[in-house]
């Protein structure tokens, strides 16, 4: 029983360090908190569920649409909502208030296009198989996610660390103006960070409304709240810590539903986020500096 | 009269909201990116519906307790808080809201759960809401006229410039804390016995958006913009009830609007062109008459 | 009355020196010249002094006491002022409100009065603003009292930080590059003012790039290149100094 707990808590870990992923980058190289990250996950996984429903493309075609759907919605989000801010040289207040406001128009528009009603994906999108090794039952489901999200998280590091255009993320990330002074053409890479962390976020909308069987309005909310909770423990802006702490999150979440009570889970997550703030706000594997007190330094 | 009698709820709401967003404000004022608000103002309203439907207590004892219980919270979380900046505060303070929200949802011994605190007596009315907003209006302005005041603002533009003038960050974050903790706290404890029934989903998300919103539109620096923001945005709902539906894409558009069009918010840029104006006019005489 | 004095202070960044061993004396009802190329460490040195930064090692002390880890509140409040290279000016807040900020240190009615606007926080606000009224019309900016700062000319806004400066009532004040972006005349003006502030016992730090100007205002000079001083004495031996010639010439 705790075994199998573990298992689910490691799956719905791993979304969520794919989620948090995206957020993180964004973070990292615009140090913008994009508090529309999970309406852009929501849409992501409507995407996926109307080209399955109306388009009949499968499994596969979900991951396409939801990918695409995303990357091109948060693409949009930075051009209405960050792009005139960073224009104009705004605090990062700024950014968070316009990102809220994005964040509940993208909402209310899914709430009148679904009528508040829950979504499912049709039966057999994804077969249903389940194994049973050593007396874990499990799912199919399960095994592709965790492969899918490894091979995220492999592809994203690859262009990350091996590819021109991620060194000239990584410049940007490091210094703005001295990554213009190269002559890296900020616009671009703008639209890179911006559609590949939306991509994550769909295909995360889609693996959720898959492995819950529900696709609905709010479900973008508590996967931002987490969100949050995932960056800052792994620390702002670094991909190890947001993996890590999704996994972290994922699992200590499933056990307090599984042997607390469910309605304890967001307590215990999100005391968890005040104490690391509190005492370790660089997060528990270290990360983007979080400014602390005016001190010498 | 008919005509105060059909908004009299409309004005309380107005009034109410007006002090969340004086709650807001505050702490924007000195810099502070504190989403707590919604937190503090649940302390509140709790802490009177309970003492007053559980322990018979009057009215005005669990206005008291509740503006305390704010002012209080404010304090102790303060100390920790005072260490965080920018976008690390706001997280904090985000938890914060969600733990508040958890803690109403399954302390049900106390808060009765989901279903919220209800039969709380209706004794504050239209009149005890104004005096609570006149009274903290005038603290406000009187603050930001203070020494308090001169601190927060020069602590908002440039924190170095501030420490370079001898003022202390900390300290004037705590300050900025606790008066937002206990403008909340009151506005909770007089809304809950202005509305026989307080839940716990009234506190979270969406309230902290809303207190957001009428602080960015209204303005952040002078004592009207919490105000004028609050009237605009609770009106605002009356004049869309022909697009219902889409209230909420409205109040996301007027957010993301007045940060990236209007940033300092309708008063503030209202009254430096004012202000712009007046020199104008000034220069000009003083020009004619030599 | 307070000298300002840097024993062998150090400071690196990422280990790269940025400020290399220097020592230095600032003594009251002078001032003392901080001159350097572009890059040489000049405002780091500020930075340190202020409480901005921490030093590696070294002494900074300030008449007897040692401030070397004090915080930049604290030092503010012992007596240190600045001024900033970069302008830094509230830009919304009008010129008054600006130079009554910069007399914080002297406020005196307690945090009840404030916080609950008891008469006497209004009067201590009239005071400071007559306070700043006599700072103004020193500076020849009465006119502008009600003018938003960032509205004003380059010019302007230095003034108003050296009002800010001034109005804490400093006994050392760093002024970096204060003149900067001026004209000849309006550069005069301000050494007129600096002198008078010095004959008042305050010791002054001008850290300047402009070598002409810096030559005529102070008896002494220490010159910085590279986070090292190579030189020091009076302006005559200074600017005769061939390290100094070198450094200024040679980059």
């Amino acid at each position: 029983m705790l075994m199998q707990q573990l298992l689910n808590g490691i799956v719905v870990g791993s979304v969520y360090g794919v989620f948090a992923l995206g957020f993180t980058l964004i973070f990292g190289v615009n140090h913008i908190m994009n508090m529309a990250h999970g309406a852009v996950f929501m849409w992501g996984a409507f995407a996926g569920l109307y080209a399955v429903t109306m388009l009949d493309v499968g499994f596969p075609g979900a991951l396409l649409f939801g990918a695409v759907g995303g990357g091109l919605l948060s693409v949009l989000l930075d051009w209405v909502a960050f792009r005139p801010l960073r224009k104009r040289g705004a605090s990062d207040f700024s950014a968070i208030v316009s990102s809220i406001g994005a964040n509940l128009i993208l909402l209310s528009l899914a709430q009148q296009l679904t009528q508040t009603r829950v979504m499912r994906f049709p039966f057999d999108t994804f077969p249903i198989k389940v194994y049973t090794i050593f007396g874990l039952r499990i799912q199919l489901l399960q095994l592709v996610i965790v492969g899918l999200v490894i091979l995220m998280v492999l592809g994203l590091v690859w262009y990350l660390y091996r590819t021109s255009y991620g060194r000239q993320i990584r410049a940007v990330a490091f210094s703005e103006q001295t990554s213009r002074l190269l002559g890296i053409n900020p616009v671009a890479i703008n639209f890179q960070v911006f559609f590949i962390s939306g991509a994550l976020a769909g295909i995360a909308g889609v693996l959720i409304g898959l492995v819950f069987n529900s696709v609905h309005f709010m479900m973008g909310e508590p996967l931002l709240l987490r969100g949050f909770v995932v960056i800052i423990l792994g620390g702002l802006g670094s991909i190890p810590g947001a993996l890590i702490a999704g996994l972290l999150i994922g699992i200590v979440q499933t056990m307090t539903v599984a042997y607390i009570s469910a309605g304890m889970a967001d307590a215990i997550v999100f005391s968890l986020l005040f104490l690391v703030l509190l005492f370790r706000p660089k997060g528990l594997l270290g990360g983007a500096s979080a400014a602390v007190r005016v001190n010498r330094q | 009269m008919t005509f105060f009698n059909v908004y009299t709820p409309l004005f309380e709401l107005a009034l109410f909201n007006a002090l969340l967003a004086f709650s807001q404000y505050i702490v924007l004022r000195a810099g502070v990116f504190s989403l707590g608000t919604a937190a503090f103002t649940a302390m509140g309203a709790y802490c009177a519906g309970v003492m007053a439907t559980q322990y018979g207590l009057p009215s005005w004892m669990g206005i008291c307790a509740g503006t305390l219980l704010g002012a209080v919270a404010g304090v102790i979380l303060s100390v920790p808080l005072a260490r965080l900046r920018g976008v690390f505060q706001a997280l904090a303070t985000l938890a914060l809201v969600q733990i508040v929200l958890s803690i109403t949802l399954n302390w049900v011994s106390v808060t009765n759960g989901a279903l919220g605190v209800n039969s709380i007596p209706r004794t504050v009315h239209l009149s005890h809401m104004l005096i609570a907003v006149a009274v903290v209006t005038y603290l406000l302005w009187a603050i930001g006229r203070s020494s308090i005041g001169r601190a927060f603002d020069i602590i908002r533009e440039d924190e170095t410039v501030a420490v370079s003038l001898g003022i202390s960050v900390p300290k004037h974050h705590r300050i900025a804390f606790t008066l937002s903790g206990m403008i909340a706290g009151l506005a909770g404890a007089l809304h809950a016995h202005a509305s026989y029934s307080i839940t716990p989903n009234e506190y979270g998300f969406h309230m902290l958006v809303m207190v957001l919103a009428m602080v960015v539109l209204g303005g952040r620096v002078s004592v009207a913009g919490p105000i004028v923001g609050a009237i605009i945005l609770t009106s605002l709902p009356e004049l869309l009830r022909a697009f219902d539906s889409y209230r909420t894409v409205v109040q996301g558009a007027v957010l993301m609007l007045s940060i990236v069009f209007l940033p300092r918010g309708v008063v503030d840029t209202a009254l430096s062109w004012l202000r712009a104006r007046r020199l104008k006019a000034g220069t000009a005489t003083k020009e004619a008459r030599a | 009355m307070k000298a300002l004095r840097l024993e062998n202070i150090q400071r690196s960044f990422g280990g790269l020196p940025a400020v290399d061993g220097v020592s230095l004396t600032a003594p009251p009802g002078r001032i003392t010249g901080l001159i350097g190329p572009n890059g040489a460490g000049k405002t780091t040195v500020v930075n340190l002094i202020t409480g901005l930064l921490k030093v590696t090692s070294g002494r900074i002390m300030v008449g007897e006491d040692d401030m070397t880890e004090a915080e930049a509140p604290v030092l503010a409040r012992a007596g240190v002022a600045r001024t900033f290279q970069n302008i830094r000016l509230i830009g919304d807040a009008t010129v008054l409100e600006n130079v009554v900020s910069g007399f914080h240190r002297h406020e005196k009615v307690g945090m009840v009065a404030n916080l609950i606007g008891l008469p006497a926080m209004f009067r201590e606000r009239r005071e400071l603003e007559e306070r700043a009224y006599v700072l103004l019309e020193r500076f020849g900016m009465t006119d502008l009292a009600r003018h938003p700062a960032g509205s004003l000319s380059y010019g302007h806004q230095r003034r108003i930080e050296m009002m800010r400066a001034l109005a804490m009532d400093p006994k050392v004040l760093l002024l970096d590059e204060p003149v900067a972006g001026m004209n000849d005349a309006e550069a005069y003006s301000l050494a007129d003012i600096f002198r008078g502030v010095a004959d008042q016992g305050v010791s002054i730090l001008l850290i300047e790039h402009n070598m002409r100007f810096v030559m005529s205002l102070c008896e002494h000079l220490y010159v910085l290149a590279s986070g090292r001083l190579i030189s020091e004495g009076g302006p005559d031996h200074v600017a005769n100094d061939p390290k100094v010639i070198q450094a200024y010439l040679g980059g």
